[in-house]
């Protein structure tokens, strides 16, 4: 890959601007059967939890017309399952390591970050999850409350030196106030969005289809949304945003990047092809040469509104 | 290693055993090469997500797979709907397959669709040589699919074959040695032969079936619980899709 894809998110440069989602590609070792993950800017690890968590019950997905519910709830090894067996792993990657870090209370989030921060040779980024909508306490309550984000972002900002981005539920009804408040709170870059809490019904048996009874929509369906988002962080905040929902293309990907992210995440995708991360680097680089574009953050946040 | 791809398949024959089940041939030798019984394949057919189904057979030198198909909801019907010569994204093979070189002798015991999976392990045995037993369960005769020469056929009307469900089938077997019995079918039916399985003391696998989205083991969506060594948890999730889907049924809580 040439380096017109190289993007920097503040002080964090990547190869590119396209990065794994935390939950759609593990800790990389499935899909890089598929591709060589080298090509991309980076992985973003499962959501970890400080003990290891076994996630919901039952049926955890359900089709959607053009996504996905799932309600994983955080199933993952634990913090210290992964410095143990995967954060060498991930590294041996030679792309951008960035560890997604979940809880449920803000002791949970101090723990985690004090557990990884030894290892920050290993670490280019903490992604601080303030999203997930599938656990029941911590997490999306959390990302909700300008002022927990703020609290909580303050507390882990004193506790490491490593960058933190911070990755924030679409589910409120003004999205610059929690954003503001991680930026005030000492975070690198904010992360949207997360998935927008959904629910489907079996109408036969009338009950939900997952059996956490909601669950969170991603893919195609979500990207007008989480484009809106960006490009409503982008004109009030500092720091930079990386982009996140339905991306499927390259063309998505400038769009986010004109909406203002500096970098973006893949997630649903990968689940319908497995070389999505692949194709979508692809297509940028031949987006650059066709459009002459000598480095692709040069579209970052080069929307004119109406 | 990078050398897996999602790939794209022609249809070149399409069959109806039944009303609502079809069978399909598919042009794909990197999968036909690959495959082993016991592993399926996940296929675009529906708005957004692929629809896993097992591998009936596979064929190295026409470079096919095959695969059964019974219709229960959209992503099925679409897939009834396909024309021979149309082209289908495909992912595969995927999962774990069956161990068939650990025992001499196999009994394969399906019903529903549990039996297009075991047709490919039928093949591969009798390939080998190996003592294999086939019994396959269904409610009536018309329902009767898959059917090879010797295979034991039970019906629960019982128009057809012996009288009853698979366990009638299993008891009428003359056990020697100790053969190794791979079940797939409908739970109840799989927790009946595995309880049948260990009455007789003999090693029991069954292929579980969850809800999928990415088939390649990335989402977590697809879990079964396995009984758990650590006695501080009460089970573990493990992937259907990556780990799965056959599991030991001593190890698996179905
Ligand atoms: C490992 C494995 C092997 C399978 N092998 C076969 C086979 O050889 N032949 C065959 O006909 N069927 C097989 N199935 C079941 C088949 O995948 C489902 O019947 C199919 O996904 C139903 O899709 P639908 O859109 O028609 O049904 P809908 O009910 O409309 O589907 C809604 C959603 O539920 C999921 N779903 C519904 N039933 C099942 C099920 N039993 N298992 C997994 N997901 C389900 C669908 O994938 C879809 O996401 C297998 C399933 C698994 C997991
Ligand atoms: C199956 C699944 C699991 C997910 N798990 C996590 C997680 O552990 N941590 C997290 O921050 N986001 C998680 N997400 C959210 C994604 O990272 C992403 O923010 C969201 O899906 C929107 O992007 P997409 O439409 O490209 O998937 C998950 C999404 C899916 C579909
Ligand atoms: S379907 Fe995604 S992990 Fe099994």
């Amino acid at each position: 890959m040439s380096s017109r894809l190289n993007v920097k998110v503040g002080s964090v440069d990547l190869k590119s601007p396209v990065i794994l989602a935390s939950g759609t590609c593990n800790f990389g070792r499935e899909l890089s059967e598929y591709y060589d993950l080298s090509v991309l800017g980076g992985l973003s690890s499962k959501g970890l939890t400080i003990k290891p968590r076994a996630g919901n019950e039952g049926c955890r997905v359900a089709e959607c017309d053009s996504g996905m519910l799932n309600s994983v709830g955080l199933q993952n090894p634990g913090v210290d399952y992964f410095i143990e067996h995967e954060l060498d792993y991930m590294r041996s990657l030679n792309t951008g390591v960035i560890v997604n870090v979940a809880g449920h209370s803000f002791d949970d989030y101090c723990g985690m970050v004090r557990k990884l921060d030894p290892f920050k040779e290993k670490i280019d980024v903490l992604e601080i999850n303030l999203s997930c909508p599938n656990v029941k306490e911590g997490c999306m309550s959390i990302g909700s409350s300008p002022e927990q984000v703020k609290k909580i972002v303050s507390a882990l900002r004193d506790l490491t030196t490593l960058p933190l981005w911070i990755k924030l539920t679409p589910n409120v009804s003004d999205i610059t106030a929690p954003a503001l408040a991680a930026q005030e709170g000492g975070a690198d870059a904010i992360v949207l969005i997360n998935t927008l809490l959904g629910m489907r019904i079996n109408i036969k048996t009338r009950r939900p289809v997952v059996q956490n009874n909601t669950g969170g929509y991603s893919g195609p369906a979500v990207k007008p949304v989480a484009i809106r988002m960006v490009s409503e962080c982008s004109r009030v905040l500092d720091i930079p945003i990386v982009g996140c929902g339905g991306i499927e293309t390259a063309e998505d990907v400038v769009e986010f990047m004109i909406a203002g992210a500096s970098a973006v995440e893949v997630g649903t995708a990968s689940l319908i092809h497995p070389d999505a991360g692949l194709r979508i680097t692809e297509g940028l680089e031949r987006y650059c040469e066709d459009n002459k574009i000598e480095n692709i953050s040069s579209l970052t946040g080069t929307l004119e509104l109406w | 290693m990078s050398n897996k791809q999602e790939y794209k398949a022609e249809i070149v024959s399409k069959d109806y055993l039944n009303e609502d089940t079809l069978f399909f041939e598919l042009k794909c030798p990197e999968i036909a090469d690959a495959a082993i019984p016991g592993q399926f394949v996940n296929i675009s057919c529906s708005k957004f997500l692929k629809r896993p189904f097992g591998i009936a057979s596979a064929n190295k030198e026409d470079g096919t797979i095959s695969i059964g198909v019974k219709i229960i909801g959209e992503g099925t019907k679409n897939l009834s709907e396909i024309e021979i010569g149309e082209i289908v994204d495909i992912l595969g093979p995927l999962g774990n397959g069956f161990d068939l070189d650990s025992f001499d002798s196999y009994i394969l015991a399906g019903g529903g669709t549990g039996v297009f999976p075991l047709n490919f392990a039928y093949d591969t045995l009798s390939l080998m040589g190996k003592n294999v037993t086939t019994v396959f369960g269904f409610r009536d005769r018309s329902q009767v699919i898959m059917e090879k020469e010797g295979h034991i056929i039970t019906t629960d009307a019982g128009d057809y074959g012996i009288k009853g469900n698979v366990l009638a089938g299993l008891d009428s077997l003359s056990i020697s040695g100790n053969p190794c019995i791979l079940v797939v079918g409908p739970t109840p039916m799989m927790k009946g032969v595995g309880e049948w399985a260990r009455s007789h003391s003999l090693k029991c696998f069954v292929s579980t079936e969850q809800h999928m989205a990415c088939g390649v083991g990335i989402c977590l969506v697809c879990v079964c619980k396995i009984r758990s060594e650590d006695p501080n948890e009460e089970y573990k999730h493990v992937r259907c899709c990556k780990d799965g889907p056959v599991f030991d049924y001593e190890e698996v809580i179905l």
